[in-house]
């Protein structure tokens, strides 16, 4: 059989009007299932990417707001506390001056009770030995004098006696 | 003896089609219809399957094809141009597998100008599209007269070679590459029918040959000597072949596996660097035409 060839180089419409249209169908299959399709799961992974790192600053700066509410709790906390101690520490000073001020009037009281007490035994005490005295001043008057003396007159010697006595302590 | 080296095959010839009259159906359009299948096979099934986690391999030669392809066409136009990915990455996958079909013994269609020029008169429609879209009608045709009026037809002509350029340098290539192939495989069976003719005259002759070769090679083999062992191999396989010619068993011998030498670079190289070429200035030529 006779093999019939073109010229080497040669123009031929069909083939090339042929070849045209081969491009473009070789062109829309590789776009529609190949070059698509990939776009399509790139862009989906980048998306998936995308959002993972969205997420992760969302829940970043939701730690930091946490943070910081919570630090805002600790100082305010804190600011408590020491005013707490602070008005602690007045109180009981206070509480302490009361104590001692009222230990100290106290103590002045009963101080001065106890030396109106003094004062009154002194004074009974006083009476007392001026009586006993008398008594006494009168035995031994009687006894040493061994004259009547009027009562008045014995009463007012005594006294003038006694508080001769008192005098010269 | 006659090299003859000719275009497509004609493999049949359709008469009195409608607006065409003769129709020839050549080897370029039939092993383009095969790898316009082959191309569309390989890539639906590259396309098929895809997940957004735990890939599979072949997910990963996808996008590792994919991103290179956005990245060739976004490195040489910009972002702007990410709708020429298909056509440019269309042209590059089918001129490579139109070239390195070669290499399978079977017709490239990228061995017939036609095929380049379908390619290079789609991108000069876009070209020009797109100096039109950037400066008008009106500034497109001025640009003719650019820098005086008497230049206008060499600018007309410098458009209009601009394709057929792209066309020319590929087709070009690929058929150079043809025809060294061709001019190396007769010459190898013109060398061939030489050395067989006197090797094989007499069976006294080939064994001599042979017998020749086998010594240094098994002294080479022995003492472990290249330089002993791989001459006398050689000379060893000529003897067998001068034996298997006495006994009437003919064949090109030299035709096996040398010409895979030089196809290296006509084939493959060339036929990587030319697809390569072509697609760089599809992008270039566009963008140049839309940046003006």
């Amino acid at each position: 059989m006779d093999t019939l060839y073109q010229s080497l180089v040669t123009v031929n419409p069909v083939t090339l009007i042929a070849q045209i249209c081969n491009l473009f169908i070789q062109l829309l299959i590789v776009k529609i299932f190949f070059l698509d399709k990939i776009k399509a799961v790139l862009d989906k992974r980048r998306e998936a990417a995308d959002k993972q790192i969205a997420d992760a600053e969302a829940a970043k700066s939701e730690a930091a707001a946490i943070k910081q509410t919570y630090e805002e709790n600790m100082r305010q906390a804190k600011a408590k506390a020491d005013d707490l101690i602070l008005s602690a520490q007045k109180t009981a000073s206070q509480r302490g001056e009361e104590i001692i001020s009222q230990a100290q009037q106290q103590a002045a009281q009963f101080k001065s009770k106890a030396s109106a007490d003094i004062a009154l035994e002194k004074k009974k005490a006083i009476n007392d030995a001026k009586n006993e005295i008398s008594d006494l001043a009168m035995a031994i008057a009687g006894k040493v004098v061994e004259r009547e003396l009027s009562s008045a007159d014995q009463d007012g010697m005594i006294d003038r006696f006694i508080e001769e006595l008192g005098d010269g302590k | 003896m006659e090299v003859e080296i000719n275009g497509a095959r004609i493999l049949a010839t359709i008469e009195n089609v409608p607006i065409f009259g003769t129709v020839q159906i050549t080897q370029t359009l039939v092993v383009s219809w095969l790898i316009l299948v082959l191309i569309s096979a390989l890539f639906i099934w590259l396309g098929s399957g895809l997940k957004v986690t735990g890939i599979s391999r072949k997910q990963a030669v996808a996008e590792t094809i994919y991103t290179s392809l956005v990245n060739f066409v976004r490195g040489n136009m910009g972002p702007d141009f990410d709708r020429y990915i298909p056509l440019v990455g269309t042209i590059f996958i089918t001129s490579i597998v139109s070239n390195l079909i070669s290499l399978v013994g079977i017709w490239s269609p990228t061995a017939d100008l036609m095929t380049e020029l379908a390619w290079a008169l789609v991108v000069f429609v876009l070209i020009t599209y797109h100096k039109i879209k950037a400066s008008g009608i009106g500034g497109y045709l001025k640009g003719f007269l650019d820098p005086i009026f008497i230049l206008a037809p060499i600018n007309v002509m410098s458009e209009l070679f601009t394709p057929i350029s792209m066309a020319c340098r590929h087709f070009g290539n690929i058929l150079s590459g043809t025809v060294i192939s061709s001019l190396i495989y007769a010459a190898l069976v013109a060398a061939n029918n030489a050395l067989f003719h006197l090797l094989g005259s007499s069976m006294y002759v080939a064994l001599a040959v042979t017998a020749v070769g086998l010594i240094p090679m098994v002294i080479g083999i022995l003492k472990k000597k290249k330089k002993l062992m791989i001459p006398g191999i050689i000379v060893t396989v000529l003897g067998v072949l001068a034996i298997l010619t006495c006994l009437g068993i003919r064949y090109p011998w030299l035709t096996i596996g040398i010409p895979a030498i030089p196809s290296l670079y006509f084939d493959w190289f060339s036929g990587c660097i030319q697809a390569f070429i072509f697609c760089t200035l599809t992008t270039l030529f566009i963008k140049q035409a839309a940046g003006e």
